[in-house]
């Protein structure tokens, strides 16, 4: 929901146009810290109720409690730990789920036969809520890596096959056209049409698929699991140690944020004619 | 031949139930986890005969729709709020997106904390679940509302009020049906993994962990498939009301 | 501007809705209403509570009592799932003021500052059980050094895994303890991602199926490594309103001298497999103590083996990491309610206090 400001295009009489752009540096320096009270705002009033016991300290934990669970955790290696299992699964699951995502929708959205013959299941398939099938999986691949891996690899394939199959035909025929009729090189055909137009929509799938799986991937391992961060925060629930579970809760929720910036400073990466 | 045509889609689904079916009858360990497929249907009629899927799929129904009519409102209350005002929009967008990048369930010792184990929890989680795309689709639907019609309304010299009733809101209609869309799938996988990790109580996600205890893979299947036939159904129904409440647009 | 009127109201609107859910589920601290949680295993729609809880729910007697008095009982079923988390975190938030659950758990939530006391004990304890694969060829925990145990952690039975451990010269650290709940547990076991499950009863439901061994349970070991489970109060409560505290432990009483009757045994297993959906036999064999009668099973009263245990508990939780204090067991202990009850129902010389097995 940012809003990019736009570049200052060229034009107008200098000394005018240093007087707007110094305007806007500031407007977006403002902006930059005006994104910061809420977040500050929020702080001052947990540490506030903590102080005037509106809540009890089992309940409210203090921020400066959260803290020190923190450098336990992080100390005694646990979260480290926890966080490298944790993103290695995220990152295997979603490696694998987005690259036979990426092919199945190539294929449902470039073959007549593909579309007839696996569509019906694979619309199927897709309405399973990945959660709801926890307890089939945990019986059917166990609680090892396979299972964790498992369940990304759904909550990832679909989406991704879903916008590469929206994204493929929505490719305009005239683009089609225009390589066919230049006779260019089936790579080039690629890499200057097909590529760069199916290239956004395929991106905010990914970038949506990735969000949704890291959730799975957090509640299946606070279902089942013997190692990572949801683990963490499960057996900091069943020690009612609340402050490592806020832990958890933050430092998850700074994962997903990261992750979702990431793809999107990717995409402003990859994506240069789409800069604003 | 039409008729043989449409069947070619069943060929893989078939397939698939062969494969399952003669996994479970290779040893107790694999009827254990690939439970044959007789047996998944007897528990269905077992299931549906005692009452106990019915009374769990209602409870389960109930808790979704409450938790949707809250989150719903509340997210287009919010996004509303945050489209008309810049204020709101650079206080509670920060914390907005913060927040939602939280995993949901993660809050599950919270919100057990704060909220009790019981309904007022999970109903919780599914309000949040389907406010969070409320918030963005009724933001994005006013804020891109053609500034042609703002301009009529400008003309007939409408005020704030009038201008959001006539213009922006059914304007951004379709957005907001949008959203609901997306929440309902969301709200839904929400209920379910709400009663995973709450406590007791009626739903399809509660007789799911009682068929775990006794380890019955044929109540646990029944399940599966009836969440998901209860998603696509609620889905569906979403988009025929979307359908009819946009039916001015061709 | 009345478009913000209508937001505000929309959004009032949502907000009482919810708070209007939040209410319907307990009130906060109302002295009209007791609130107690117990395990529970919902069938058919209605909650069936673990042993003497059922009937100190269904005691006639007791309710009419509170009748009297303007008071409600207010009973909260627990998912066997997950006892320990939900219970504590109840307790913490005020949400009840009494429980039916394990010793592990009561002093984790001791330790961690809320006080809670020991009004009633339970029966001498659940058995516990170590299932391995059928293909497995571990006879005993010490073949299993090292490898993945299911354990679901801060339950009671971890300290009856702890005392195992000990017994063969092991730690817990010697184990990859993986903590899932009993039902996953089962799950990992069959599908084989471990080694072996640690349990209560439910191991006899894998083992009847021929998808589990049972290698080791606590039928052959100490009675002191048995599961123990009681009636515990919040100190507030226990202290502010001792008449109505003792009306509980008098049902209690009451409800365990019924069962503790050779006659009624049978009648206590049936009710309470059909109220948990556990084949007969499963609650049969796991009711079969050998070594002690069935009357002294049910004994309540607090013998020096109670304080002994509980002092193997804290010492556990310690060892473990659970808990960063120690907990004085003797301020647990609140023997005043059970003495008084026993004599008011006629009950003292019912039981005769058994030295430790």
């Amino acid at each position: 929901m940012s809003t990019h400001t736009s570049a200052a295009t060229a034009g107008g009489a200098g000394s005018l146009l240093s007087g707007l752009e110094i305007r806007r540096i500031d407007w977006s320096r403002l902006r930059v810290l005006a994104g910061l009270i809420s977040p500050l705002l929020l702080l001052v009033v947990w540490a506030l109720a903590v102080r005037a016991h509106w809540f009890t300290e089992q309940i409210l934990v203090p921020p400066a409690a959260v803290l020190d669970a923190f450098e336990e955790v992080w100390d005694s290696g646990e979260l480290p730990d926890g966080l490298k299992i944790s993103l290695y699964r995220l990152a295997a699951g979603f490696a694998l789920g987005s690259l036979s995502g990426l092919a199945l929708g190539t294929l449902l959205a470039t073959s007549r036969q593909a579309q007839i013959y696996i569509g019906p299941t694979f619309n199927a398939l897709r309405q399973v809520p990945t959660l709801a099938l926890t307890p089939m999986f945990i019986l059917i691949f166990g609680i090892g890596e396979t299972l964790k891996i498992a369940i990304i690899l759904k909550a990832t394939l679909f989406p991704v096959a879903i916008a590469t199959v929206e994204a493929v035909r929505d490719i305009p025929r005239a683009y089609l056209e225009v390589g066919r009729a230049l006779r260019l090189p089936p790579w080039t055909q690629f890499r200057r049409i097909l590529f760069p137009a199916s290239v956004p929509p395929i991106l905010t799938g990914v970038r949506i698929a990735l969000g949704r799986s890291w959730m799975v991937l957090v509640a299946v391992e606070l279902l089942a699991a013997d190692t990572g961060i949801g683990q963490l925060m499960e057996i900091g629930r069943q020690m009612l140690r609340i402050d490592i579970v806020m832990v958890g809760v933050i430092v998850t929720g700074l994962i997903g944020f990261s992750l979702d910036r990431g793809l999107r400073l990717l995409e402003w990466a990859l994506l240069p004619w789409k800069r604003p | 031949m039409p008729v043989l045509k449409s069947l070619r889609g069943w060929l893989l689904p078939v397939l698939l139930l062969c494969l399952w079916q003669y996994t479970s009858q290779r040893d107790a360990a694999h009827a254990y986890a690939f439970v044959p497929l007789e047996q998944v249907w007897a528990a269905l009629l077992e299931r549906l005969g005692d009452g106990d899927l019915l009374r769990n799929l209602a409870g389960s129904l109930l808790r979704t729709s409450l938790g949707l009519l809250i989150g719903v409102v509340l997210g287009t209350g919010v996004g509303a709020l945050m489209a008309t005002s810049g204020i709101a929009l650079t206080l509670i967008n920060p914390v907005y997106q913060s927040i939602r990048q939280v995993p949901l369930l993660g809050l599950t010792p919270l919100l057990g904390l704060w909220l009790g184990n019981g309904e007022t929890a999970k109903i919780f989680i599914i309000a949040l679940a389907s406010f969070y795309p409320m918030v963005l689709n009724t933001y994005e639907g006013l804020r891109n509302v053609d500034f042609r019609y703002r301009e009529v309304g400008r003309v007939y010299g409408f005020g704030r009020a009038l201008l959001f009733r006539r213009v922006l809101l059914p304007a951004s209609l379709p957005s907001l049906f949008t959203g609901l869309q997306q929440a309902v799938p969301l709200a839904w996988i929400a209920a379910v993994g709400g009663e995973l990790l709450f406590n007791v109580g009626a739903g399809l996600g509660n007789l799911m962990m009682q068929a775990e205890t006794g380890a019955r893979m044929d109540v646990i299947v029944v399940c599966t498939a009836s969440i998901t036939v209860l998603g696509i159904l609620m889905s569906y129904l979403t988009s025929l009301a979307a359908a009819h409440a946009l039916r001015w647009r061709q | 501007m009345t478009a913000m009127k209508n937001f505000v109201c929309w959004v009032a609107l949502a907000c009482g809705l919810m708070a209007g859910i939040a209410s319907t589920e307990t009130s906060a601290a109302d002295p009209q209403t007791i609130r107690i949680a117990a395990v529970a295993m919902q069938v058919a729609g209605k909650p069936g509570y673990m042993a003497a809880a059922q009937y100190v729910s269904e005691d006639q007697t007791l309710l009419a009592e509170l009748e009297k008095r303007h008071v409600r009982l207010e009973w909260i079923p627990i998912s066997p799932t997950s006892v320990a988390a939900l219970v504590n975190e109840d307790f913490t938030s005020h949400r009840i003021d009494f429980a039916f659950y394990g010793d592990l758990p009561s002093v984790i939530l001791n330790a961690s500052g809320f006080q809670t006391r020991l009004v009633a004990p339970g029966n001498l304890g659940n058995n516990v059980y170590l299932v391995v694969p059928p293909t497995s060829t571990a006879k005993s925990i010490a073949d299993l050094k090292g490898k993945r145990i299911a354990l679901h952690r801060g339950r009671p039975w971890e300290v009856s895994f702890g005392k195992l451990v000990a017994s063969n010269g092991l730690k817990v650290t010697d184990f990859k303890i993986v903590n899932l709940n009993p039902q996953a547990g089962a799950s990992a076991l069959v599908a084989g991602s471990v080694d072996a499950f640690f349990t209560l009863d439910d191991a006899y439901l894998l083992s009847d199926r021929n998808v589990g061994r049972i290698i080791w349970s606590s039928h052959r070991a100490p009675v002191d490594w048995k599961m123990r489970a009681e009636l515990w109060g919040t100190r507030e409560f226990v202290e502010q309103h001792p008449d109505l505290t003792q009306l509980l432990v008098n049902s209690e009483l009451r409800a365990v001298a019924w069962i503790s009757q050779e006659q009624n045994r049978s009648r206590y297993i049936k009710d309470l497999a059909d109220r948990y959906g556990y084949p007969q036999s499963v609650v049969q064999r796991d009711s079969d103590n050998a070594n002690i009668s069935w009357k002294d099973y049910w004994s309540p009263l607090y013998t020096p083996s109670v304080t002994q245990h509980y002092e193997a508990v804290v010492a556990y939780a310690r060892s473990a990491n659970l808990i960063r204090s120690d907990v004085d067991v003797k301020t647990l202990i609140v023997p005043t309610f059970v003495r008084e009850g026993l004599k008011q129902l006629s009950l003292d010389h019912y039981w005769v206090a058994q030295a430790t097995p």
